[in-house]
């Protein structure tokens, strides 16, 4: 059997890594009812995406990737921060987060 | 299998089950406590790339103070077990498993074909494989000179949303009048 | 003066005039509305007299000021000017509106005194006088349509000017939309003239006119002229168009006498005789116009001695008069036609701001079974309204003794004339001299049938002073084109009318001077004719009233039919109107309410449908439409992947 795929890790590894955390965040953010775990969900999923700049930044010897890192976490944080703010307004008034009390989006 | 290699399976196996934990979990505060873990392995993930400085920010502002406001919300919440943690409807939830499971064979299929184009272009910078003090400097140096404008937008847009998220906690609640 | 900035004074003066009233239309003053109308005809009637001055001065054979303004359009070989171009027929013309334009204008100040919409009133007026002035500038036929248009469209406002009036409404409509038919007529009249000949322009189509004589029936010269001859129909109130303007004496009295006696109605002869070279080349045409002409005085003058309505019995007076007209241009004499077009425009325009006069001191009354012996109320409007009645039934020397006298003259020794279209004219004059004569008699002379809560009153001098200056004119207006015959017995008074046009009008073919014997004889025939008539009238309406009475009586059937104009409008109706209607009615409902509409409702229909099948996706459901996304992701990416 072939140990190489196990011994020499790549930016193949790290890209794949990348991509299931980013799956399972896009599952959370479809499946899950309750705001805040969804919050996290896209904190999950934005973390993959740092971590794929990273990975090619690394590989391609490039520095840009590291501030495309830094821009996304200060976006991430101003996001979480306006997204709790919008849980903490509508917890206010249901006293549940659900993501239910979304629903006004129709026609 | 060297040590590098086997750091990086553990650290995946780590940042993956922590991931997954994040939305299993019924209970709002274990999810965030599972995210804390990820936001930690990615850290370390950092590490073996070379990128100290991001590492550490990753520590600080995520592990640190996002985590942190997460965990006061539901704290302030007073958040118990949800009943029913998941989305209603069987044929939807169908519909989105399928569609996360095809996207994520559909990544990786990509990733795979592609990077045998990218193989070929790596290379090492020298900055990005010393102790960490040079690639910070850089970092440092193009921040402020080349991303100087994307720098200062973001210092306004950090001020705004300040302002707006106090502005939207204070409100009543609810998005609509009823 | 440069001749360019008193073309378009001439022309433009009475168009600011309308803006200027058109502006203020809210405005109820009157006095105000009517100084500033009246100031702008002035004005383009001064600037005619130093224009047509001018075109005096020049040699008699280059008698043309033309201005170009600048180039309307130009399609491939369709060329068209804003040309405009005064010469021996036009002088006579602008003169001719601008003066007693300016003279109604004057006496519409007095007689719309009351009128809430004095300011409109001015300003549609103004219009009518730029419209028409176009229409006898025009250097084109196109540019001459557009004036033609033009005056049909005031006409149509001023007949329905008080439009409260159901049936003052109606009036305006029914002139408009049998105006309409003559003009598609005249459409296609161009249409022909231009495919045979390539352009529209007068000078150039009376220049090739000469190479075309032809005689068929269906050639396109005879077809054109035929076309267009009935576009003057329309607009003249001819033979089978006329019915419109007895009707349109539901507008303002002096808008009857400015467009529906004086101008507009005269557009049609201007036309004929502006391209007389051309109409003299088709005789076939010549011949139809001749008959339609004759007839028409005869017909129209049957219909004026029934009627009780003093504008009504003036307006048959003015169709019977225009048939002259025709029957002059039918015969070749255009002069003729022109001299009797202007000597009726004083004359005509006179007895109808004198029945103006008549009504204004009557209120508003205008049967004149309820007039009679307003002699001793009306002095002025009485003693003016005598010179007309006097030049109307062509006696020596007034007015129309000369133009009527002349067209009769023609008709019967004009190759293209013929006894019995003499005879017609003679017997139109006698009936013209009878129904006047009534007219007369019942307004002013016998006794008094005026209701007792009336007091009939002289009108002011606004109104009596252009009444004594049309009346001088009546007068004097047909010695500038004495006969010969008449001329050489008092000093050799030359005819100053037909050396003027002689340049412009083409001698008619096969012509022979008239013998004096013959001549004579005519005029006597005629005048005796009508001097019997009016004789007879006299007695019939004046000494003894119960004659006409029982004569009507003898003879009910007819007078009744001739009373109720030989029926033709309920005839159109019948046959025309009705069927019209009717299909209208039926392709409104089939056709439209039941397929057109129906069709656009499926198609709403089937919108909607389509949309309700759609909508069950927009749950709402912030989580569903994310999914939407991921699968477009899905689909995006494995296109790639897969290609």
């Amino acid at each position: 059997m072939n140990t190489e795929i196990f011994s020499n890790i790549g930016l193949t590894h790290y890209l794949v890594l990348a991509a299931l955390l980013f799956v399972t965040g896009m599952a959370g953010v479809l499946l899950r009812r309750n705001v805040i775990v969804l919050l996290m969900s896209i904190e999950l999923m934005l973390n993959s995406v740092n971590l794929t700049f990273v990975a090619f930044s690394k590989f391609l010897g490039i520095l840009d990737g590291h501030i495309m890192v830094f821009f996304v976490m200060t976006i991430a944080a101003a996001e979480a921060a306006v997204g709790l703010a919008l849980a903490v307004s509508i917890f206010k008034r249901f006293n549940e987060v659900n993501i239910r009390f979304f629903e006004h989006l129709k026609g | 299998m060297t040590a590098d290699a086997f750091l990086f399976w553990f650290l995946a196996i780590v940042t993956l089950v922590s991931g997954l934990s994040v939305i299993l979990m019924s209970n709002p505060i274990y999810s965030a406590l599972c995210l804390a873990m990820t936001m930690v392995g990615i850290s370390a993930l950092f590490v073996t790339l070379n990128a100290y400085f991001i590492a550490g920010v990753q520590l600080i502002v995520y592990a640190g103070a996002v985590m942190v406001l997460f965990v006061m919300v539901i704290m302030l919440f007073d958040l118990k077990k949800d009943l029913q943690a998941f989305t209603r409807g069987r044929f939807t939830g169908a519909v989105k498993i399928a569609s996360v499971g095809l996207l994520a064979g559909l990544v990786v299929g990509a990733i795979a074909m592609s990077v045998g184009l990218l193989n070929e272009k790596t290379t090492d910078n020298p900055v990005l494989v010393g102790t960490g003090m040079e690639s910070t400097k850089a970092l440092g140096n193009i921040l402020f000179s080349k991303y100087i404008l994307g720098f200062e937008a973001l210092g306004i847009l950090l001020l705004v949303i300040a302002v707006g998220a106090v502005a939207l906690a204070r409100s009543k609640g609810g998005t609509h009048e009823h | 003066m440069n001749h360019s900035l008193l073309m378009a004074l001439l022309i433009l003066s009475p168009f600011v005039g309308f803006l200027i009233n058109g502006f203020r239309y809210k405005k109820h003053s009157a006095n105000l509305a009517g100084v500033i109308a009246t100031t702008a005809i002035a004005i383009s009637f001064i600037s005619a007299i130093l224009l047509v001055i001018d075109v005096v001065a020049m040699p008699s054979e280059a008698r043309k000021i033309a201005v170009t303004f600048f180039e309307w359009m130009a399609v491939d070989k369709f060329k068209i000017n804003a040309g405009f171009v005064v010469d021996q027929i036009s002088s006579i013309m602008i003169l001719v509106i601008t003066g007693v334009g300016t003279l109604i204008h004057l006496f519409s100040i007095g007689y719309m005194h009351h009128d809430k919409g004095a300011a409109k009133y001015f300003a549609y007026l103004n219009l009518f006088i730029f419209n028409m002035l176009l229409l006898v500038l025009g250097d084109s036929l196109l540019v001459m349509f557009v004036g033609w248009e033009g005056v049909g469209l005031c006409s149509y406002l001023l007949i329905g000017f008080w439009f409260t009036d159901k049936e003052k409404a109606a009036a305006g409509m029914k002139a408009f939309i049998t105006n309409r038919v003559g003009d598609a007529a005249f459409l296609l009249g161009m249409f022909v003239l231009f495919m045979t000949f390539g352009t529209l322009n007068f000078s150039e189509l009376n220049a090739l006119a000469p190479t075309v004589a032809e005689a068929s029936w269906l050639g396109a010269v005879t077809l054109g002229t035929l076309f267009l001859f009935i576009g003057a129909t329309g607009k003249s109130a001819q033979i089978p168009l006329y019915v419109w303007l007895p009707d349109a004496m539901a507008g303002p009295t002096p808008v009857s006498a400015l467009i529906h006696a004086a101008t507009m109605v005269t557009a049609g002869v201007y036309m004929i005789v502006r391209l007389n070279p051309l109409f003299i080349m088709a005789p076939n045409t010549m011949m139809v116009i001749a008959i339609i002409g004759a007839a028409t005085a005869v017909f129209a003058a049957t219909i004026g001695m029934t009627q009780w309505d003093i504008k009504k019995v003036l307006a048959y007076s003015t169709v019977s008069q225009l048939g002259y007209m025709f029957l002059a241009c039918g015969v070749g004499a255009f002069g003729a036609a022109m001299f009797h077009l202007m000597t009726h425009a004083f004359f005509k325009a006179l007895m109808f701001l004198g029945s103006g006069s008549v009504i204004h001191a009557m209120h508003e009354e205008q049967d004149i079974r309820k007039m009679g012996g307003l002699k001793k109320y009306l002095p002025i409007t009485h003693v003016t309204f005598l010179l007309g009645w006097l030049a109307i039934i062509g006696v020596p020397p007034f007015a129309g003794f000369f133009s009527k006298d002349e067209i009769l003259a023609y008709a019967f020794n004009s190759p293209l004339g013929s006894p019995v279209l003499w005879v017609c004219g003679a017997l139109g004059a006698t009936l013209t001299a009878f129904y006047m004569t009534r007219l007369m008699a019942l307004t002013f002379w016998g006794k008094s049938r005026v209701p007792s809560h009336v007091h009939p009153h002289e009108s002011p001098a606004l109104m009596t002073i252009p009444l004594i200056v049309l009346a001088v004119l009546s007068v004097v207006g047909g010695w500038i084109g004495i006969p010969h015959v008449i001329g050489e017995h008092l000093g050799h008074i030359p005819n100053v009318w037909e050396h003027w046009l002689h340049p412009v009008i083409s001698p008619i073919p096969g012509w022979q001077a008239i013998d004096a014997t013959t001549e004579w004889t005519l005029m006597g025939v005629s005048v005796g004719l009508a001097t019997i008539s009016a004789v007879v009238a006299y007695q019939f309406y004046v000494k003894s009233p119960e004659t006409p009475k029982k004569i009507a009586e003898s003879i009910k059937p007819v007078y009744n039919f001739v009373y109720n104009k030989y029926f033709v409008d309920e005839a159109y109706f019948g046959a025309i109107i009705n069927p019209l209607v009717n299909l209208s009615r039926s392709t409104w409902y089939y056709v439209d309410v039941n397929f057109i509409d129906k069709m656009t409702y499926w198609a709403g229909d089937l919108m909607r449908g389509m949309g309700s099948m759609v909508r069950s996706t927009q749950t709402g459901n912030m989580q569903q439409y994310a999914m939407y996304i991921g699968i477009g992701v899905v689909v995006a990416l494995s296109f790639v992947i897969m290609r």
